[in-house]
């Protein structure tokens, strides 16, 4: 039997009810701007305006303390224009199919969700060094 | 009427059901004894207590015997009480024959919706459609509207409907296919299940030890697959958890078990764990939770979503959703989640694999598997608690 067990791990605790920074896009010279917005972040998560998995992944690196950088996008033709940047933008590589919502840390693709909890379950919260 | 032999039922109503019908020839044999008023008989006649009388009766014959006996003592003495006596045996017994009356009847219903089942079901097999654990649909459209409902008030979405209603075939036969092929995996881990029994009760080495483990966890691995694919057929079906017992689906999250929970109960059943592998399944179990929170917000935000898309427009004047394929988009939105969702199980499983010894990880694997066992098996005793007879 092993008793009663606690553990105590102390993360940087900021409320899920305090919104992430959102970014804004403008309009003209959407392409470049989504780059200076990868570059200039150390972690943005950019995904679709209203997608219920963005918000999943939101919640999930603010409750690891991480206050990321989001980038919503509205319509179907400027997604398709930030689209084609993000593919330009690559991983070391080559080119990566960008799917949404994207996390990027450090200026380069990261992952989707999917790499996201792959790596908050093996790595036990290695995400908190990266902000 | 002859006051001494009210408690016997007269056969009149009763011929159909045997054991009444033997009843009441004892009674007309009873009644040729004291009907005369001959009261000083009846102290020696056995009355036997049938077996196969509903328990009321008999307890009414039993109430009956020792009236005769005091008959005999105090007729003269208390005739009002024995009235009395007599009154409340008839109301005892007229309850009582009602009540198996009402019984029988229920059966009787229930036998031939029975049948009736059997024959749908019988049908709807040959026809290759699904009959899960949940009432048999095959009388609804994709969209959940019974066909006999007021075909006016949809025929502007008639297009939808008449399209959906060929997918529905085949939605219904990838469907059948998985509980079929789940049917198969659940015979495939009691297998499993009792092997790694068997193997850790003896001796046994690490190198088999690890191929068990392996072949435990990929199992688990083929059903998450197996549950994507049914998720892009039908995905309310598989969050709904038709597929699994009523226990299991009584824990359900998101189409399956919630990791943390399960780390939780499991915890105290490995072996003896180091001080550092206790921390890691601490954090591991602390890392699922947040993940699951997380998920469960995007859930919630989903099905708010939804909700808002179907009560759209105006309710209350007999219209349709505005934006059905809106509509219709937000609810595959949920495919993704149970596919994270799946992620996030398979994820923890490997994690465990890591933290753990080979031992440690089939002793581990051993103790989910029975409790799932046990689970399954507690639906089984939740569904036929009801029928013992009262």
């Amino acid at each position: 039997m092993q008793g009663t067990i606690s553990c105590t791990r102390h993360y940087n605790m900021i409320p899920a009810a305090e919104s992430p920074r959102p970014l804004p896009l403008k309009t003209e010279k959407t392409g470049e701007n989504v780059r200076t917005l990868v570059e200039e972040n150390a972690l943005i998560v950019i995904g679709r305006r209203g997608c219920c998995m963005c918000h999943v992944v939101k919640s999930l690196l603010l409750g690891l303390g991480v206050n990321p950088a989001v980038l919503e996008i509205d319509d179907q033709e400027k997604e398709e224009e930030v689209m084609s940047e993000l593919e330009r933008i690559g991983v070391e590589g080559g080119r990566e199919r960008v799917k949404l919502p994207a996390v990027y840390i450090g200026g380069r693709l990261f992952g989707g969700l999917d790499r996201v909890m792959a790596t908050h379950i093996s790595a036990n919260s290695s995400l908190t060094s990266i902000s | 009427m002859n006051s001494t032999s009210t408690h016997f039922v007269p056969p009149r109503r009763v011929n159909i059901y045997e054991p009444l019908h033997q009843f009441g020839m004892w009674g007309e044999t009873f009644k040729s004894n004291i009907g005369n008023g001959n009261i000083n008989t009846p102290s020696h006649i056995i009355i036997p207590n049938n077996q196969k009388l509903d328990n009321n009766l008999s307890e009414d014959t039993s109430h009956g015997t020792p009236l005769i006996f005091d008959q005999e003592t105090s007729t003269s003495r208390h005739p009002d009480k024995i009235k009395r006596r007599l009154a409340q045996n008839r109301e005892a017994a007229k309850k009582s024959r009602l009540r198996k009356k009402a019984y029988v009847q229920q059966l009787e219903t229930s036998r031939l919706k029975l049948i009736q089942l059997e024959q749908e079901l019988d049908r709807a097999r040959q026809q290759g459609f699904y009959v899960g654990n949940g009432i048999d649909t095959s009388t609804t459209t994709s969209l959940g509207f019974s066909e006999n409902m007021n075909p006016g008030l949809y025929q502007e979405q008639g297009s939808i409907l008449d399209k959906n209603q060929n997918l529905n075939v085949k939605i219904k036969t990838g469907i059948a296919a998985f509980e079929m092929e789940y049917g198969q995996w659940i015979e495939e881990q009691n297998k499993q299940i009792c092997e790694l029994r068997t193997v850790l009760q003896g001796h046994v080495g690490d190198v088999e030890l690890r191929l068990l483990v392996e072949i435990a966890m990929k199992h688990y691995f083929d059903l998450f697959r197996m549950k994507s694919a049914a998720a892009k057929e039908d995905v309310f079906f598989v969050m709904s958890g038709m597929w699994r017992t009523s226990a299991e689906r009584f824990f359900l999250w998101i189409g399956g078990f919630r990791p943390s929970d399960l780390i939780k109960v499991l915890l105290p059943h490995f072996d003896v764990m180091t001080d550092q592998q206790i921390l890691d399944v601490c954090n591991l179990r602390q890392s699922c939770q947040q993940a699951e929170d997380a998920l469960s917000q995007g859930m919630e935000k989903l099905q708010h979503t939804l909700a808002d898309c179907v009560a759209g427009g105006r309710l209350g004047e007999g219209n349709y959703i505005p934006q059905v394929n809106s509509a219709m988009e937000r609810a595959e939105a949920s495919v993704s989640f149970v596919n994270q969702a799946d992620h996030l199980r398979h994820e923890t499983l490997q994690q465990m694999d890591r933290i753990l010894t080979t031992r440690q990880a089939a002793r581990g694997l051993l103790a989910l598997g029975e409790y799932f066992q046990r689970l399954r098996a507690l639906s089984s005793s939740w569904a036929t608690r009801h029928r013992e007879p009262t």
